[in-house]
């Protein structure tokens, strides 16, 4: 009896809208009743009367406006400041489900890791036919300045951001890797403290594994790559500035770190080939920077000549092992829609197992039967840029019209080498607070991975949600906002 | 420290002290105007003039009266002094600067920003609704304050913080002492005695200096004593001497300061000969003016001295440490 959803006593739910999709969600089960993982949090919500929860609610945006939490949106009025939309109701999963995840999540990065310094030394996996020299040769990404470098530990990806969803039967895929500078984990931070502050009294019932040991994690991450060994390593964020979207994260990356928050103005090279710092009392030297620019920013001398965001002769310092830089230059190679493609070869390639998760069937349009079979069925196909981010540039196709798939075949056919396309994943849900009731709305989770002497992955991550009905696009220039993820320890049942 | 950082945690300090002392100086001159017998000239256009933005508050408004006086020193983010472009720049500092600060500050100044910015329209308009808004501003920023004294670390980035409050504060100090030269005066007797005292008096209590003034100095309200008091006195944190003591105790700790350090103390030497020289009324213009001049060129000093860095200037390992 204690499993039996009492609507009357808590909020609504939308019937409705939970009647017209078939979409897995991730608290309810087929008949709307709570998943096991789920239950305290209901039992819970039970507890509060309606208006207790909206008032909560409110209470959460208050504290979202006064701790400042937001993000750029840019725009021609200006770039507006917005405060980050956070839905009060969290995404539960138990740890039994979450640790093959993180499992799966190590070897993925070790693997890519792997890939990457192969790629920018002896190109084992090319020669061995495992991975194909074209794709290597078209790779945007590919850094020629970075050949012959093995940073050390031979790892490039320090900091991965890997997306992940669930399909319809409750399989979870990975969708992408971000090896570039993922962003988002201190949303991820912020909404547990937000959640701490609101709802004390569940984190006594429940057991929520906590998440606020990522800010240490990564400062020994970054700590390990520091040149000269022994020292208190001297460690800075460099960012592009306050106008940056993420610059939030920055600063509260640096925080948390007690690391230096700098941007390319405040670095120079000497003609030692070290990093300094320009500090009030002269220059010091920097040995670990966790860049949170692009590669093509990093350094004007072998770069974006034109970059005022970066530091010139970075990459000298960085080539001479004088500087450790997280992700190393070049490590976006792997962070390719089309080196997606290739994973689950690459982890039996290097690690000689099989992968723990699953990628998403892919059709890559290089090959032209899967190109032509990608053109055939672009109503059914969710097709991607190989190089784009934040969901810029994609088209889902049973979504799209018949002008904006003649577009797209237009621009695969142009260049089949920039384009893939997979099935579309009917991408779970779980209830969020829309109008007072409860209305299912699509989500992804994204861990952050770190690796340099050891490995280390988030209890969780950062849930995105997309707000609007029926929208598929979780990220927040886009309209998504974000949702607590709670991996819980389930109590034994007596 | 970052060179930048310091920059901005001296800026920082120096908008919310600007603030701060707008708020209190808007109070003051509503208080004194209601007081003043007829035919003494203290008018708002005073106010800007004392602050120094007269010019550019006629380039943007055609009358100089309460409404338009408030809508420019409170809300009007085109006066980069007004009171909320004060605290949104001191908000977007606070930004850049959120790792060496206490976590709750950026929580604190971002409430005071967003407190202002929903109020300061209903500052602009009524009297009594300003009042309120202006004293919320004060005991927003004395949180600030009590923060960073109560739970900052004073290191170096404290420091700088102290520096800037303290140079911001000896020139507000100049300008609001200066404000009596442009008054004209009835020049009925009775009146004018009258009106003397209630000039200083406003003056005192533009710096929230009246009560200690009485206690400290003297019960009567004269100008010699109040021009001495608010220039000399070595108690009250609001006189240019205290200040300028503060500016020393400050590069006192701070290293490699030997350039600003005896700036500072010229400027206070200069000072206090000038003072000791028994003012006329118009030579205090001429002292403040002086003083003004002093302090840019202390501002000058720390830009020189800390804020760019340069190439060849390397930093021995036991500076490094002492930056940590």
């Amino acid at each position: 009896m204690l499993n039996t959803w009492n609507k009357e006593q808590i909020m609504e739910i939308s019937l409705s809208e939970y009647k017209s999709i078939t979409a897995y969600d991730e608290l309810f089960d087929a008949n709307l009743r709570p998943r096991s993982a789920a239950q305290p949090l209901f039992d819970y919500l039970n507890s509060l009367d309606a208006n207790e929860l909206l008032a909560r609610r409110q209470a959460v945006e208050t504290n979202i406006m006064a701790m400042g939490i937001t993000f750029t949106i840019y725009s021609e009025a200006g770039n507006i400041d917005r405060a980050w939309p956070f839905d009060v109701i969290p995404r539960v999963m138990s740890r039994a489900e979450w640790d093959p995840i993180q499992e799966g999540l190590k070897q993925r990065l070790t693997a890519l890791n792997l890939f990457i310094n192969d790629l920018y030394n002896k190109q084992q996996i090319v020669s061995d036919g495992v991975f194909p020299r074209e794709v290597l040769e078209g790779s945007v990404n590919f850094r020629p300045q970075c050949v012959g470098v093995t940073p050390r530990f031979g790892v490039w990806a320090h900091i991965c951001g890997t997306d992940l969803v669930r399909d319809r039967d409750g399989t979870v895929y990975v969708l992408e890797d971000n090896l570039r500078v993922p962003s988002g984990v201190s949303y991820m931070l912020e909404n547990r403290q937000i959640m701490k502050r609101i709802f004390p009294e569940v984190f006594r019932t429940t057991s929520i594994l906590p998440v606020d040991d990522y800010p240490t994690q990564l400062y020994q991450t970054l700590a390990a790559l520091s040149p000269r060994p022994g020292d208190q390593p001297v460690i800075a964020v460099l960012t592009p500035g306050i106008y940056n979207s993420a610059y939030f994260e920055h600063s509260y990356l640096a925080q948390q770190m007690g690391a230096h928050l700098v941007e390319g103005q405040d670095l120079l090279v000497g003609t030692d080939d070290r990093v300094y710092m320009k500090n009030i009392f002269g220059l010091q030297q920097v040995d670990v920077i966790y860049r949170r620019i692009d590669d093509h920013f990093l350094d004007p001398e072998v770069f974006s000549p034109d970059s005022m965001l970066g530091v010139p002769g970075l990459m000298r310092a960085w080539r001479k092992g004088n500087v450790g830089i997280a992700n190393a230059p070049g490590a976006g190679v792997a962070d390719d829609k089309v080196v997606y493609a290739f994973v689950p070869q690459i982890i039996r390639y290097y690690l000689d197992q099989d992968p723990i998760l699953a990628n998403v069937p892919s059709y890559l349009c290089m090959y032209p039967d899967q190109c032509e079979h990608v053109l055939k069925n672009l109503d059914k196909l969710v097709v991607k840029p190989a190089n784009e981010s934040g969901g810029y540039g994609m088209m889902i196709g049973p979504r799209a019209d018949e002008a904006e798939r003649a577009k797209f075949a237009d621009l695969i056919r142009a260049n089949p080498r920039n384009y893939m396309a997979q099935p579309t994943l009917e991408i779970s849900t779980a209830p969020t607070l829309v109008d007072g009731k409860l209305a299912p709305r699509h989500l992804d989770l994204r861990p952050f991975i770190l690796q340099s002497d050891k490995l280390y992955v988030t209890t969780g991550g950062l849930t995105r949600v997309a707000l609007r009905q029926g929208s598929l696009v979780v990220n927040s220039s886009q309209g998504g906002g974000s949702k607590d993820t709670w991996i819980v320890e389930e109590m034994p049942s007596c | 420290m970052l060179a930048r950082a310091a920059q901005n945690l001296y800026w920082m300090a120096r908008y919310l002290e600007r603030a701060e002392n707008t708020a209190r100086l808007i109070n003051s001159t509503t208080d004194v105007l209601l007081d003043l017998p007829h035919g003494a000239t203290l008018g708002w256009d005073t106010l800007i003039k004392a602050v120094g933005l007269d010019e550019l508050f006629s380039k943007q408004y055609s009358q100089a009266n309460e409404d338009s006086i408030m809508r420019f020193m409170i809300e009007d983010e085109q006066n980069p002094s007004s009171i909320l472009s004060c605290v949104k720049y001191a908000r977007e500092n606070t930004r850049t600067l959120r790792e060496l600060l206490p976590e709750d500050l950026w929580e604190c100044i971002n409430s005071l920003y967003l407190y202002l910015r929903a109020n300061a329209n209903l500052a602009t308009t009524s009297r009594r609704e300003r009042y309120l808004v202006l004293n919320n501003v004060i005991a927003k920023r004395h949180a600030i304050v009590g923060l960073i004294s109560g739970v900052m670390a004073h290191d170096l980035a404290y420091q700088f913080i102290r520096l800037g409050r303290n140079i911001e504060r000896a020139d507000m100090t100049t300008r609001i002492l200066d404000i009596n030269f442009a008054v004209s005066i009835p020049e009925d007797m009775a009146l004018y005695e009258m009106s003397i005292e209630r000039l200083w008096m406003s003056t005192l209590k533009a710096l929230s200096a009246y009560q200690t003034y009485r206690r400290l100095k003297a019960v009567h309200v004269s100008s010699k004593n109040v021009i001495d008091f608010l220039i000399n006195d070595e108690h009250f944190p609001r006189s240019l001497l205290y200040c300028l003591n503060e500016m020393e105790s400050c590069l006192c700790v701070v290293p490699f300061s030997e350039t600003v350090l005896s700036t500072v103390r010229n400027s206070r030497t200069n000072l206090l000969k000038l003072l000791s020289d028994n003012l006329q009324n118009g030579e205090l213009h001429e002292l403040l003016d002086l003083t003004q001049k002093d302090l840019g060129e202390i501002n000058t000093a720390l830009n020189k001295q800390y804020f760019h860095a340069k190439v060849g200037q390397q930093q021995s390992q036991s500076d490094a440490e002492m930056v940590q």
